[in-house]
């Protein structure tokens, strides 16, 4: 990272690149008091139940959002990258209603919420642009009740993998050749409300029939229309801006 | 005014999610609409089109879907008066769902740039505004959960759960009797499984003497037997904000 670089850049960009914030709104954003810290592979960001006087923006690093039920299974509700505000809905809410926990090692900014809270109430544009996220975060949400109640192991797995690769290309994480992904099996199959043995499975399936290569964590794929298909995936949800890229560069 | 005014819940409503001003309920009233009936399985909100309004429900059922390319369905919210059933599209250009009447329903068709500008002038109704699209995302985190990490009698159980508190937030129902027009259909689409499991699981719940339903009536007879069997924590419908 370089000097002039600010940690929250990558959050900001995205924002900018979604709806229109001026030269004001970046400066209130990036004078916003915030703390720097570095985390543990399954740190709790946030804990289910905990009443919130920050929210944590990922700056580098992967995480989970999670929810435990009463016979202690768990289901992952949202894998979050670089750039994400991981609990963006306890600036209102009071209490957080699910638990967010680092994939892998990483870093965190935390604004105080107070702060924050100030500067959405003094600025609607601003308020408007984070809002919007919020909204995005819930037709992700949407997409993932179809994906657990409707598809069958495969077209699951697939989906994810398409979503994680169009979410890390928009932020410029994404090779063209693939991505890494920071999960295991076991959560994998949390996020899709399958069995890892049934991951495992699927995972294999996918590769036997030409649609991924892994190596260790990156995945890689040839075609990516094909993988769209397997998925049942199309973008429109995400309500992410501009080309597809990884159409463009996949494009025959 | 507001008992009378069909906007007069909207006001109740965001009441509860931020200290709205005189003022701020007054231009809450003030909004344009235009009111709507729509008759059971008609589109209030159709995927792909262009959003120029949100509708809030003034009375009935609705529910919000996605089409999977092979016909499936996949219900993923019921709403009933007083909620909106697509805030998103204040802020979003394109619908990404459709939003049907389940049962006759009225709404309020609100144009987005009123609502957009409302917003943006007041503070405390931009903070009620927000909390409401809050308290979306996390009932559908709810949902993700139930779909993908509950049995079948945990999944009917808990949305049952959640369709009463919310219900009887809205004061319709008493004595634990609600009108419930959702189909056996319905509740599978919401729950991700099959007419004949649903049918077979409320059999299961109703011989555990914990519901009565009949046609579009629901009669909840152990609530804490219910509660336990839905695996069901209110947190998450945030009704204390």
């Amino acid at each position: 990272m370089n000097s002039s670089d600010h940690p929250l850049d990558r959050f900001i960009a995205d924002l900018c690149g979604r709806s229109p914030l001026e030269g004001s709104d970046i400066a209130a954003l990036k004078a916003l008091p915030f703390r720097m810290r570095r985390v543990d592979a399954g740190t709790y960001l946030v804990r289910e139940g905990s009443v919130p006087d920050h929210c944590a923006v990922l700056v580098e690093g992967y995480a989970f959002r999670q929810k435990v039920t009463g016979d202690g299974s768990r289901q992952i509700l949202a894998v979050c990258v670089p750039g994400d505000a991981v609990d963006l809905q306890n600036i209102f809410l009071n209490v957080s209603d699910h638990s967010v926990q680092m994939l892998n090692k990483g870093t965190i900014a935390d604004l105080l919420r107070e702060p924050l809270q100030e500067l959405v109430m003094t600025r609607p544009r601003l308020a408007r642009a984070l809002i919007q996220q919020t909204l995005f975060e819930a037709s992700i949400l949407r997409e993932w009740v179809v994906n657990v109640g409707q598809r069958d192991a495969r077209e699951r797995i697939a989906h994810i993998l398409c979503e994680f690769a169009v979410r890390l290309e928009s932020r410029g994480l994404a090779g063209k050749d693939g991505f890494e992904l920071p999960m295991t099996q076991e959560q994998l199959a949390d996020a899709a409300g399958l069995t890892s043995v049934h991951v495992n499975r699927v995972l294999k399936g996918l590769e036997k029939d030409g649609l991924i290569n892994r190596r260790r964590r990156h995945i890689h794929y040839d075609n990516w229309r094909a993988l769209q298909d397997a998925g049942d995936f199309t973008r429109g949800y995400l309500h992410i801006p501009g080309e597809d890229l990884v159409d463009q560069a996949f494009a025959v | 005014m507001s008992d009378v005014h069909p906007l007069g819940a909207l006001v109740r409503r965001w009441s509860r999610f931020a200290d709205l001003p005189q003022g701020d309920r007054s231009a809450i009233l003030q909004l344009p609409f235009t009111k709507r009936s729509y008759g059971k399985d008609l589109y209030i909100v159709r995927e792909g089109q262009e959003t120029s309004e949100c509708c809030l429900m003034l009375s009935g059922f609705s529910f919000r879907q996605k089409l999977l390319r092979d016909g499936s369905r996949q219900i993923i919210s019921f709403h009933i008066a007083s909620e909106f059933v697509d805030l998103q599209n204040g802020l979003l250009e394109v619908a990404d769902h459709s939003v049907q009447s389940l049962y006759r329903s009225e709404v309020a068709a609100i144009p987005r740039s009123a609502l957009t500008e409302l917003a943006d002038a007041r503070p405390a109704i931009r903070r009620a505004m927000w909390v409401d699209t809050l308290i979306d995302a996390s009932i559908f985190r709810e949902w993700v959960v139930n779909v993908g990490r509950r049995d079948s009698r945990a999944r009917i159980a808990h949305l049952i759960c959640e369709l009463i508190v919310r219900l009887e937030k809205q004061g319709l129902g008493s004595d634990d009797a609600f009108d419930f027009p959702i189909t056996q259909e319905q509740l599978a689409d919401a729950t991700g499984l099959t007419a004949v499991h649903t049918n077979r699981t409320l059999q299961g719940l109703r011989r555990e003497g914990l519901i009565e339903l009949n046609s579009r009536s629901l009669r909840v007879l152990d609530r804490d037997g219910l509660r336990e069997a839905g695996d069901f924590d209110e947190l998450y419908l945030h009704q204390a904000v």
